[in-house]
């Protein structure tokens, strides 16, 4: 088999996973019960939870809901959120871009501090600094996120009132378009400088917070690392030949000492996602991390849908992605050896 | 590398520097910051439930005909020029018809005069789209006709004479009075259909205007510069879902103005440098326990040993009235912020009679004696209770079920504590398949609505309930409510109440806990504060703060 006829068929086969990841899902949810407590409220007649049932097409069998609620979904209609008040559809892009926002900026914080820390302990290793940023790396691993976060909280917004929380000032929100939902690329296509800075200004405290467990991690793996590195023959030989000790390090040694660090920053962002439900929900940052524990714990089935199928259907085209990469690298995956 | 981070690492300090703020000096100038709990659901008048988030939004942005002042019950003018009675001729001699005089010059947000077809047009909209969500009773249970006089006269007729007409239907968010224009430019009136637009919009006339909705961030109003009355002070933001700490340390932080909070959250505001705790006055929702005579057969819990018809028996629900620690439910979850409460008409409102006999305080021995009469204290029972999780209700079952467990060993209560949603659809069953739940009232500023919905053997929760299957003298406690309702002298009136109170103190279908204290926090630089129970939660207008 040629790799294209490869790809065509693992293409064909997505749709048939994907119509099968929504069966499961959606079957699952309805195991929870009917999700159609979001919608009442206590003054309601029989007659008028009964119209309510009518309305979201819950008076109906369960796999006739199911039908319903994947014609909506072909036509664009995932179903109204009890928790945010609105439809699905509207209100999913917006909480993706800020928590995406949120993650990359703890990325940013975790990936640039973490290199730079531990190439500065790496590169003095067992001296009074390369202690403290051991310290400072340990106790970033160990303190839970949410104790952590609540701490800049109450130093920062609370007691010195350096930062805010949420996501912006809204005036400034308000006057720029919002063609991307980032706040920052927003703010800058918009050409407009209060708006990008109040954008960083918000995103400092949960970036920070949120950055700071991944820190740790990355500036102990980019020590280790560098520490080995420094032990090569080729650094000796660097060294021998009259190269600086800086362009040693730089040039060399810290290069070198990316590559597994590379690989640990990769697998970080993950636990830059799963943490945003927790910065979030201390930092008021609105997004999908807020809203999906809104949803779980009023019950907001139409989100909790559309977050699972979102994310599973991620996860099947990341697997494509890296089924094809495999048959390109090893044919016997695409022969079926 | 290094390079970018000292200049990254540069420009932060350097707007750390120049953005950090004296935490002495008034925040938000201008702004009135309020931390709200939750998410508005709909900012329609015709969608809105009673006592939800959008509500708060509606008082600000729109008008009624007539609003409570701010010191309490009284009616003051709104979009009508003068407050009907029978002296001023604005109401008719047998009490049918009520005329409504509308306030020339006010406007819409959209710029369109307020009229006597605009008025007829949102009280006939939200009985016309009838939404199961909404309020459409609340006018078409008491209304006939609407009528249009002439351009600023509007009228309307009952379908029988009302004491509680203007307290309770016209001042209502339902009876809100939106823009005839903008609602058939955008969608227009459909029956049992939201309007979407309407939902997301406010084209009110109100002191506000809604400048934007962020879901989950905050909803934005600007003063209404056009107002036909005392314009806003301050313009408002509501800041969204911040959990109850985080409510709190922003209000201490001078960040928030104002903040939604409960008795449980007093100790981390009494004594904060520059807040104020509002304390004076008691809610009008009074916490209960409901009883449920009319449980269908093989619905309850397993768990559950008592029958079906356990609360016909008067003697058990006396029983339960006389077991409930009181005390410990006032002192402790409510941190001593509220009063005993005798039955079901809530202390501050007309009616309610202070001599009239009370529980309210635990009396072990009458409980016993009560038990061991109907039968049940020597085999005991085991019962569920049913609320929703971590919140005062929740507490409310946990004081129960400590007060009736303490009687006697062979006695079991149940406390299922479930999420929101599941409580709500438990709670929406008709006939609701546990025995007892807890929650409270929605607020009312007349008596009727609180006789008729908790009391009236026929009205909401009587017929859900089965109190019919119970009371010891049905017709008497429904010709008492009915009667009171369409009587207009009002010493009549209160007799009729203070029997009624009589009555179910020996016939009592509730369990009433307690009446909540009011306890709002705000800065200490916000000024004109006023806090009336009646308006929608926070139970604050923004129109009368500065700061």
């Amino acid at each position: 088999m040629q790799i294209r006829d490869y790809i065509i068929r693992r293409l064909m086969i997505l749709p048939i996973l994907i119509i099968g990841t929504s069966i499961i899902v959606f079957a699952l949810t309805r195991i929870g019960g009917s999700p159609i407590g979001i919608y009442l409220s206590h003054e309601m007649s029989p007659a008028e939870v009964q119209e309510m049932k009518e309305r979201f097409h819950l008076d109906k069998p369960v796999p006739v809901q199911y039908f319903y609620w994947i014609k909506g979904v072909s036509q664009g209609d995932l179903g109204w959120s009890g928790v945010a008040s609105a439809p699905v559809v509207d209100v999913f892009p917006k909480k993706f871009a800020a928590t995406m926002e949120l993650a990359i900026a703890a990325g940013i914080v975790a990936v640039s501090l973490g290199i730079a820390m531990g190439t500065f302990a790496g590169a003095r290793r067992n001296k009074i600094s390369d202690h403290i940023i051991r310290v400072v790396s340990v106790s970033g691993a160990s303190m839970p996120l949410f104790w952590f976060a609540i701490l800049l909280l109450i130093i920062f917004w609370v007691w010195l009132g350096w930062f805010p929380i949420g996501r912006s000032d809204p005036n400034l929100f308000e006057a720029i378009p919002h063609p991307t939902g980032f706040y920052t690329i927003d703010a800058l296509l918009a050409g407009n400088f209060s708006a990008f800075r109040d954008a960083i200004w918000h995103l400092i405290l949960p970036a920070v917070a949120l950055g700071y467990g991944a820190t740790a991690i990355i500036a102990r793996m980019m020590r280790s690392s560098l520490i080995e590195e420094l032990q090569e023959d080729y650094v000796d030989a660097a060294k021998a030949k009259g190269l600086a000790e800086r362009v040693v390090l730089k040039k060399h040694a810290r290069r070198n000492a990316l590559v597994p660090t590379v690989t640990v920053i990769g697998l970080t962002f993950g636990f830059l996602l799963q943490g945003t439900v927790v910065a979030e929900i201390i930092f008021r940052w609105p997004g999908l991390g807020r809203w999906m524990a809104s949803a779980v714990l009023r019950g907001d089935q139409a989100t909790i849908m559309t977050y699972v199928m979102f994310t599973s259907i991620l996860f099947l085209f990341v697997n494509l992605v890296v089924d094809i990469i495999y048959a390109y690298l090893d044919r016997r995956v695409v022969l079926g050896d | 590398m290094r390079n970018i981070l000292i200049v990254a690492y540069s420009i932060l300090l350097g707007l750390f520097l120049t953005v950090g703020v004296n935490a002495q000096t008034i925040k938000n100038p201008g702004v009135l910051v309020h931390a709200a709990d939750d998410e508005a659901t709909t900012l329609d008048p015709a969608q809105v439930e009673a006592g939800e988030g959008g509500e708060t939004v509606i008082l600000q942005v729109y008008d009624r005909l007539l609003e409570f002042g701010p010191s309490g019950p009284e009616l003051i003018p709104g979009l009508a020029t003068t407050v009907p009675s029978v002296e001023n001729g604005m109401i008719s001699d047998d009490g049918m018809t009520y005329t409504f005089k509308i306030r020339k010059g006010a406007v819409f947000h959209d710029g369109t005069d307020v009229t006597a077809e605009d008025v007829k047009f949102s009280w006939d909209r939200i009985v016309e789209m009838d939404l199961p969500e909404g309020q459409a009773g609340v006018i078409s249970d008491i209304v006939s006709e609407t009528k249009v006089v002439d351009d600023y006269t509007f009228q309307v007729i009952l379908l029988e004479p009302s004491a509680s007409f203007l307290n309770s239907t016209v001042v209502s968010m339902a009876a809100s009075i939106v823009s005839k224009d903008a609602v058939m430019a955008n969608g227009g009136v459909v029956e049992g259909e939201p309007n979407e637009y309407m939902a997301q919009n406010a084209v009110g006339s109100g002191p506000y205007k809604l400048k934007a909705w962020n879901r989950g961030e905050n909803i934005l109003l600007d003063i209404n510069e056009n107002y036909w009355g005392n314009k806003a002070k301050l313009a408002a933001r509501i800041e969204i879902g911040a959990e109850p700490d985080v409510r709190v340390l922003g209000l201490r932080a001078g960040n928030y103005d104002t903040i939604e909070t409960d008795p449980s959250f007093v100790a981390d505001i009494e004594g904060a440098d520059g807040v104020t705790l509002h304390t004076g006055g008691l809610l009008l929702e009074p916490i209960h326990v409901g009883f449920n005579l009319n449980i269908p057969n093989g619905a309850l819990p397993k768990e559950d040993t008592i029958p079906t018809d356990f609360f016909h028996d008067p003697r058990i629900r006396q029983a339960f009235n006389y077991a409930f620690d009181y005390e410990a439910f006032l002192m402790g979850p409510l941190a001593g912020f509220g009063e005993f409460n005798p039955h079901y008409l809530p202390i501050g409102i007309f009616g309610h009679d202070p001599d009239a006999p009370r529980y309210g305080a635990q009396d072990k021995a009458k409980a016993e004696a009560l038990f061991r009469e109907a039968g049940y204290w020597d085999n005991g029972f085991s019962v569920s209770v049913i609320t929703e999780e971590a919140n005062l209700f929740a507490d409310a079952a946990l004081v129960l079920k400590d007060s009736i467990e303490g009687l006697n060993p062979n006695f079991r209560i149940n406390v299922l504590a479930v999420a929101e949603a599941v409580f709500d659809e438990a709670h929406a069953q008709n006939p609701v398949e546990y025995a007892m739940w807890v929650k409270n009232a929605d607020p009312f500023a007349d008596p009727h609505p609180y006789m008729s919905a908790y009391q009236h053997p026929d009205g909401e929760w009587g017929e859900v309930h089965g109190f019919a299957n119970g009371y010891r003298n049905p017709e008497k406690i429904a010709e008492l409510i009915d009667g009171a309702s369409t009587e207009l002298d009002v010493k009549k009136r209160a007799a009729m109440y203070s029997e009624l109170q009589k009555m179910l103190f020996d016939d009592p279908m509730w369990l009433i806990t307690a009446q909540e204290g009011v306890t709002m926090a705000y800065r200490e630089w916000v000024t004109g504060f006023v806090h009336n129970p009646l308006w929608p939660r926070p139970s604050l207008r923004f129109s009368y703060l500065g700061k």
